[in-house]
């Protein structure tokens, strides 16, 4: 096996903090702990060369360190890219995640890195590459490089990749359906034993609350205000021209209805999978309360109602979708002049 | 109130000139079975097919899946309020054919709704008995009667689905009275002592930690028909929740909801429920106190939400003295927010929770799979609904649907996922299949 090692300017003995601006450069054979990997990785396999970089240059630099690297795979015509481990180094972790995607995605070439949980480059790019859990400081050294190499003769080999944790890679975040030998109900109860003993305990989910939402401050006269319309239930016109599925939407519409005093049930329907349609669709009302905010308008109660609502299906929708179609529905309507908008779920 | 389950292996089902158990096989007179069945005058037809493991048979739009059981007599009514008169269960005696099924399969309205293209989600679920599929569901090992009722066209569909009901609840109990007055292949007792509270405190289980179970039968943000049977008869609307002795919950107290197509739920499950059973195995095995179940129904109305919750929560901490419970939930989106406010309360009173989620992260990233995140509710098991995993679908010798449309589709589909397979998912404990953090 043909091994290029990625190393900052620290680990690749090339002095501390006052040479974090060297560019990358590339030395023939293993240096530093990549000597310790090359006996790791076993008879036959050998550290070809080793690119070395400065913390800072790599932070700035990011895109011209991953092509390094790249010349430097290409040379040593290498089947694995090991970079690190980086510890807590955040500068270095970051680099070491942007050279593992790059050869990965450009070359095809696998690579594995390792850090510590905390390091800013664990976020980043986790779900692109394995990154080995090196714990916080250098007396994992050891280990950490054995995990890498049995990790990465298992890519190089195309060998299945087990589970994080038996693997030693931090989870990637990315979920697989397995079928398991206990059923759901022997893991219930034995999760919930452990729990009521004060015993540890792995929720299969991650339990980590979303980040909360903070509330704006209140309006000071809705009588002068502009009121949107926005809607997760799936209020569509009958055809549902933007396709919004049922469950899972990606898109969100804006019907505008400047024409209509009320919304006539025949002229919409509902795109959502998740309630019964039935009632909405008697009376788009009871989703999109055109007609009360209409009379609202007439006395005087309400400023202004913007003339077209919002809609989209919210149901098993993931956050990130979710964020992105939020973002994009309150820059419409902040630009159209919005001031206000009543959210109807279902 | 111990119930004894007399256990009938069946290892096989066939037609035969009279319905009886002889030894493990199953022998069905089917005319006879049929014109019980069509003693409902709303059926014009029913169709009856016999499959076992194996079998090159591909079966679909499923209604529900039941065990065949039988109350002996004098025990007590079979399916209170749905086929027997209104009286409790989960004592006595019930006849259990184990290895067999009751399927029923749903052909939609005639000239009107399809049965799986429906307000309530258009999942539909195929029984599968052949390949790797069929290996991958406890259903693909049963032998299976398959029932297919043709209703009426002029009665109304949920006069349709009532008699699919009835007809699987008929079809079960008939099987299973063949079992009457044999010999089982085993008994299984189940008592709860701890649930007799002259005794309680009396029974040598002081410091074992009492867990109770509350699960949902149903969710409300998909209603009920008026004539829909869930609780002893009860189409559950407006219900609050209430204690079920585990007992009566397995002894058919509780079917499952038309979910049009099983959506990870089938009354086979509430017959053999996986965490009453568990439940049950580590109260016997001396690892716990099992405190009792509660039944509830998730809403589509905040306050309804609240408030049954919240009652939940109490009942288990006031009248069951829970230190612990496992709540799982109806299947959907919207009965999570209700499993999660339940096991909320649970744990501000000071209950331990673990729940059951169904991750459906459509991007398959686990940030998307926690639809809700509340402190404390920390125990969270995940079951896969399996959107990435699907077997090819061999061609089978025999098709049997609801409506010759079903038959064409079924008979071409190139591959079975599996959330079309019963089975392979399951709401109340049953599945293997599991979502893993990679």
């Amino acid at each position: 096996m043909r091994v290029v090692h990625y190393l900052n300017q620290f680990f690749g003995g090339l002095g501390g903090e006052e040479n974090a601006d060297l560019p990358p450069q590339t030395q023939i054979g293993a240096v530093g702990p990549g000597r310790l990997l090359e006996q790791l990785l076993g008879s036959g396999s050998q550290v070809v060369s080793t690119v070395i970089c400065g913390d800072n240059y790599a932070a700035e630099n990011l895109s011209a360190v991953a092509s390094a690297v790249g010349d430097a795979v290409r040379d040593a015509q290498a089947d694995l890219v090991i970079a690190g481990p980086c510890f807590q180094a955040g500068r270095y972790g970051t680099a070491a995640g942007e050279v593992c995607a790059a050869v990965q995605a450009q070359l095809g070439v696998p690579a594995v890195t390792a850090m510590a949980l905390e390091n800013p480059g664990v976020d980043l790019y986790r779900e692109q590459v394995y990154i080995v859990d090196s714990g916080p400081d250098v007396s994992g050294m050891q280990e950490t490089l054995a995990t890498m190499a049995r990790l990465g003769a298992k890519l190089v080999n195309k060998e299945p990749v087990g589970r994080p944790f038996d693997e030693g890679y931090l989870p990637q975040g990315l979920l697989r359906s397995e079928f398991v030998v206990q059923t759901a109900a022997n893991r219930l109860a034995q999760m919930l034993l452990a729990k009521i003993k004060g015993e540890p305990f792995a929720s299969e989910i991650p339990t980590q609350p979303a980040e909360p939402v903070p509330v704006p401050p209140a309006l000071t006269d809705l009588s002068r205000a502009t009121v949107a319309i926005v809607t997760d239930g799936g209020l569509v016109p009958t055809g549902n021209p933007d396709q919004i599925p049922r469950s899972f939407a990606r898109v969100w519409g804006a019907y505008d209805f400047a024409q209509q005093e009320t919304l006539p049930p025949e002229e919409y329907e509902v795109a959502h999978g998740g309630y019964d349609n039935r009632y909405v669709e008697e009376d788009p009302h009871r989703l999109v309360p055109v007609d009360v905010l209409r009379e609202l308008v007439r006395e005087g109660k309400v400023g202004k109602l913007h003339e077209e609502f919002l809609s989209t299906t919210g149901n098993g929708n993931p956050l990130e979708n979710s964020r992105r179609m939020g973002r994009e529905m309150a820059a419409k309507l902040k630009e159209a002049g919005v001031d206000a908008v009543i959210l109807t779920s279902t | 109130m111990p119930l004894t389950l007399a256990i009938h292996n069946t290892n096989s089902m066939e037609p035969g000139n009279r319905t009886e158990l002889d030894g493990t096989s199953l022998r069905v007179d089917i005319e006879e079975l049929r014109r019980y069945l069509l003693e409902d005058t709303r059926l014009n037809e029913v169709d009856l097919e016999i499959a076992g493991p194996g079998d090159s048979f591909r079966a679909g739009y499923v209604f529900d899946i039941l065990e065949p059981r039988a109350k002996e007599p004098g025990s007590g009514p079979d399916f209170p309020g749905i086929l027997g008169p209104m009286a409790a269960v989960g004592q006595g005696t019930t006849h259990v054919l184990q290895g067999a099924a009751v399927t029923v399969l749903d052909g939609g309205q005639p000239g009107g709704e399809r049965g799986y293209v429906s307000r309530r989600g258009g999942m539909f679920k195929v029984l599968e008995m052949s390949g790797p599929a069929s290996q991958a569901t406890p259903y693909g090992s049963l032998n299976h009667l398959v029932v297919v009722p043709h209703a009426d066209p002029g009665i109304e569909r949920h006069a349709v689905l009532n008699a699919l009901r009835l007809a699987s609840v008929k079809a079960s109990v008939y099987l299973a009275r063949a079992a009457l007055g044999q010999e089982p292949t085993d008994t299984r007792v189940l008592d709860l002592e701890s649930l007799d509270l002259k005794t309680r405190g009396e029974t040598g289980r002081e410091g074992l930690p009492r867990v109770a179970y509350i699960g949902q039968v149903h969710g409300h943000q998909h209603g009920t028909e008026a004539d829909e049977h869930i609780v002893y008869g009860s189409n559950t609307r407006g219900m609050l929740p209430v204690l079920l002795h585990p007992n009566e919950w397995m002894d058919g107290a509780v079917v499952i909801s038309y979910s049009w197509g099983a959506r990870g739920l089938e009354t086979y499950f509430h017959q053999n429920h996986p965490i009453i059973n568990e439940l049950y195995r580590l109260h016997q095995a001396g690892e716990l106190t099992f405190a009792g179940a509660i039944a509830t129904v998730s809403s589509d109305l905040r306050e309804e939400l609240e408030r049954n919750s919240m009652l939940a929560a109490q009942l288990a901490k006031w009248s069951l003295g829970a230190d612990g419970v496992i709540v799982t939930k109806y299947a959907g989106g919207a009965p999570h927010s209700d499993m999660f406010e339940t096991a909320r309360l649970c744990e501000e009173l000071g209950i331990k929770t673990a729940i059951l989620v169904s991750d459906t992260a459509p991007d398959r990233r686990a940030e998307s799979s926690a639809l809700m995140s509340i402190p404390g509710v920390d125990a969270l098991v995940n079951v896969s609904e399996g959107a990435e995993i699907s077997w090819p679908a061999p061609s089978v010798q025999r098709v049997v649907a609801g409506n010759p449309e079903v038959a064409a589709e079924l008979a071409a589909l190139p591959e079975l996922p599996a959330a079309i397979l019963c089975g392979v998912t399951n709401n109340q404990g049953a599945s293997r299949l599991q979502s893993i953090i990679y």
